[in-house]
């Protein structure tokens, strides 16, 4: 792993101890100059007779005279050679100490000194990290949303950024957990490998700048220096995204392109599209409200550049009708070029009260808004799509009845969690689409009844021995119903607080499976519910007597003696005595 | 000729001349010993001490070892000195004076280190 920045720090030390040689040395050499003098100068005892200093009083005196302590003069009264001298010292040996102070004052202010310091600080803290941490390489908005999404896991990020205010406020965000944070060029693979690269815990890598070449330069360092971890890049140029391919197996998020997918999901199946967006937003998020699809007719987006050229194929892969126009032709701007308009028509002719839907792309949010304000005024009916650009506008665009909002970084952060919070989540969210609209209603029921409003934890469990030891036997028996291990260990008659979303067998997954799922051992299974749900099911793979009160209604003494008077055997349950709390 | 390394040859050598100078003679007559001697290689080997800060070699961190022993071991022999002149009741005995000498024969050693590290560079540079 590169090294480079790390010597360098050390090396930024090594030329502070330089500077401070001439200091130094200025200052041993007032000091022994002045006591040699006080030595030398003939003095004399208190009855008159000659005498002279020693060392050790020469040097006491120097110390407290150049220090500006000033106890006096000592063993005796100095005489007039000696005080000759002495007032010589003084302002030698007061010089000599404000230039070495001064020096070393100046050196502790010095950029370069406090960064190589920063920088020794921050690999210590780096390399301190035994925990498994990603690696955020850009810590703009979507590393902010990305980071506190990970955070709220229990996961530990280590970040990387060129802007120094960036990594200041790492210290104002309120992460549970410390942060280490780094100013540097993420191009650079010596503060990649500074930041973790090379660190056995280091689980995945992020690239989230904003530069696409940026993102391309921390893909290939990952994957030259770290071919087994997982990188995520963003990019919303194919050409990058194809560069980023080139080397290992990078999953690359293109906003603009994940939009048009998202649209068409949305326009099709708007219980689906929210219950993606759902899952995809975090601990804690409320479900965002479920869009109406739009009735049948043209779309009009509004816009240039590749976000609109994006977009407008996956429009009309879906088989809408897709006119291109430029903002000119709604807004109705006195200074429009008729030649600009996309449709071939004039600004006039775009008629939007015929039209069903309609986006508005521009990458300035002033325009965007309002062109939503003008579309909205020429037909309130519209589907209203809108791209957001900087985080700031945020207010505005949610005061506007939006259909479909972009913001890259938050579409970017979502997508980024989904493929990394557990690796089911994505695999549910790849097949879901599949299921259709109404399924995804009845997901999003059963979860707010069981869970309430706000998501609370995703997981996952692997029934596999260590794992799940205590249903080891119950799930050989073939009759092990997943209705009856989601039960409440103290009262199994109620439901646990918590929804399966996929059952993943080998390689064949089953989504939202009922309670008659048959499930098997080595099974993993991706959970969404309470955190108190959580713990409950961990006894009860854990605990034999809790399994066996939870899967068949048997109470089963615990200790060893009970067991024997009661002459318990495990024995696996196939009879339910009651029935499952939420049948389907 | 690089002015810098005839000033580091010049104080390393200084210091381990005067440090020589003190040394010699019976280790337990005072009269051997001159007190301005210890003076000047105490401040002689201190300087070279800060001359050898910021090297970053393997040779480098060397010289500044030996530096630093024969600081501890000059600065010992001149407390032990003081001690024996203005703290102790019998004042400098042949005892204070030999364990004060002896104590700057250490420092000798670790100076004639510093001065074979010397040699060794310059031989070293010479061959490339």
């Amino acid at each position: 792993m590169p090294h480079a920045s790390a010597t360098q720090a050390s090396e930024t030390i090594f030329l502070v101890l330089r500077r401070m040689r001439t200091p130094l040395i200025v200052l041993i050499v007032i000091f022994a100059v002045s006591v040699l003098g006080l030595k030398l100068i003939p003095g004399q005892d208190a009855q008159g007779q000659p005498s002279r200093m020693g060392f050790f009083d020469a040097f006491y005196v120097m110390s407290y005279t150049a220090s500006t302590i000033g106890f006096g003069e000592i063993p005796f009264p100095f005489t007039y050679g000696q005080r000759m001298w002495v007032t010589v010292a003084i302002y030698l040996t007061v010089i000599g100490w404000a230039y070495a102070i001064g020096s070393l004052l100046a050196l502790l202010q010095d950029r370069a000194f406090r960064q190589a310091v920063a920088l020794q600080r921050f690999r210590r803290r780096v390399a301190r990290l035994r925990e498994p941490f990603l690696l955020i390489a850009g810590y703009g908005r979507t590393g902010q949303l990305l980071g506190h999404a990970f955070d709220g896991l229990g996961r530990r990020i280590v970040v990387i950024d060129r802007s120094d205010d960036r990594i200041d406020d790492l210290e104002l965000d309120s992460y549970r957990v410390d942060v280490p944070g780094l100013v540097g060029d993420v191009r650079d693979p010596g503060h990649l490998g500074i930041a973790g690269l090379g660190h056995p815990s280091c689980e995945a890598v992020l690239a989230l700048t904003d530069d696409d070449e940026a993102n391309l330069a921390v893909t290939m360092t990952a994957a030259l220096l770290r071919p087994d971890l997982p990188v995520v890049a963003r990019t919303t140029s194919p050409a990058i995204a194809r560069q980023m391919r080139a080397f290992g197996t990078p999953s690359v998020v293109n906003p603009f392109d994940a939009f048009g997918d998202h649209l068409r999901l949305a326009l099709h199946a708007p219980a689906s599209y929210q219950l993606m967006v759902w899952l995809q937003s975090g601990p804690g998020a409320e479900p965002p409200p479920r869009g109406q699809p739009p009735r049948a007719g043209r779309w009009v987006v509004c816009g240039g550049g590749r976000f609109i050229r994006e977009l407008a194929r996956d429009l009309n892969a879906e088989g809408l009708d897709v006119a291109v126009v430029k903002p000119a032709a709604v807004a109705g701007t006195p200074d429009r070029d008729p030649s600009s308009t996309g449709d071939g028509s004039d600004p006039d002719r775009v008629d939007l009260r015929q039209a069903a839907g309609f986006v508005a792309g521009t990458d300035s949010d002033t325009t965007n808004l309002s062109l939503v304000a003008a579309a909205l005024q020429a037909n309130p009916d519209l589907f209203v799509a809108a791209r957001q650009n900087r985080p700031a506008s945020s207010p505005l665009f949610a005061m506007m009845a939006i259909d479909a909002l972009l913001v890259p970084p938050e579409l970017v952060a979502r997508e980024v969690y989904a493929q990394l919070s557990t690796p089911l989540l994505r695999r549910f969210l790849r097949e879901m689409p599949a299921r259709g609209d109404r399924w995804a209603a009845g997901v999003i029921d059963q979860l707010t009844t069981l869970c309430g409003h706000h998501l609370q934890d995703l997981w996952k469990v692997r029934l596999s021995g260590r794992e799940a030891p205590a249903v080891q036997a119950w799930l050989a028996s073939g009759q092990a119903r997943l209705g009856d291990l989601m039960r409440e260990p103290v009262n199994r008659d109620e439901p646990l607080p918590a929804v399966p979303l996929l059952v993943l067998r080998g390689e064949d997954c089953s989504l939202a499976p009922d309670a008659d799922f048959l499930l098997a051992v080595d099974d993993e299974i991706l959970l969404a519910g309470r955190p108190t749900a959580r713990r409950s099911l961990e006894a009860t793979l854990l605990f034999e007597t809790v399994t066996e009160y939870v899967v068949s209604g048997r109470r089963v003494p615990s200790s060893w003696i009970w067991r024997r008077l009661s002459r318990y055997e495990a024995r696996p349950a196939t009879d339910p005595t009651s029935p499952a709390p939420h049948d389907q | 000729m690089n002015l810098e390394k005839v000033v580091f040859g010049f104080f390393v050598l200084l210091a381990a001349t005067l440090n020589f100078g003190f040394f010699i003679g019976d280790i337990d007559d005072p009269a051997l010993h001159n007190v301005y001697e210890l003076f000047g290689a105490v401040v002689v080997s201190l300087i070279a001490t800060v001359l050898k800060f910021g090297d970053r070699t393997q040779l480098g961190a060397v010289h500044l070892a030996t530096s630093l022993v024969a600081d501890l071991q000059l600065l010992a022999a001149a407390l032990v000195w003081g001690y024996a002149e203005y703290v102790s009741s019998q004042g400098v005995t042949p005892g204070s004076m030999a364990s004060v000498v002896s104590l700057s024969g250490g420092a000798l050693l670790a100076n004639l280190v510093s001065v074979v590290l010397l040699m060794v560079e310059t031989v070293s540079f010479q061959r490339r």
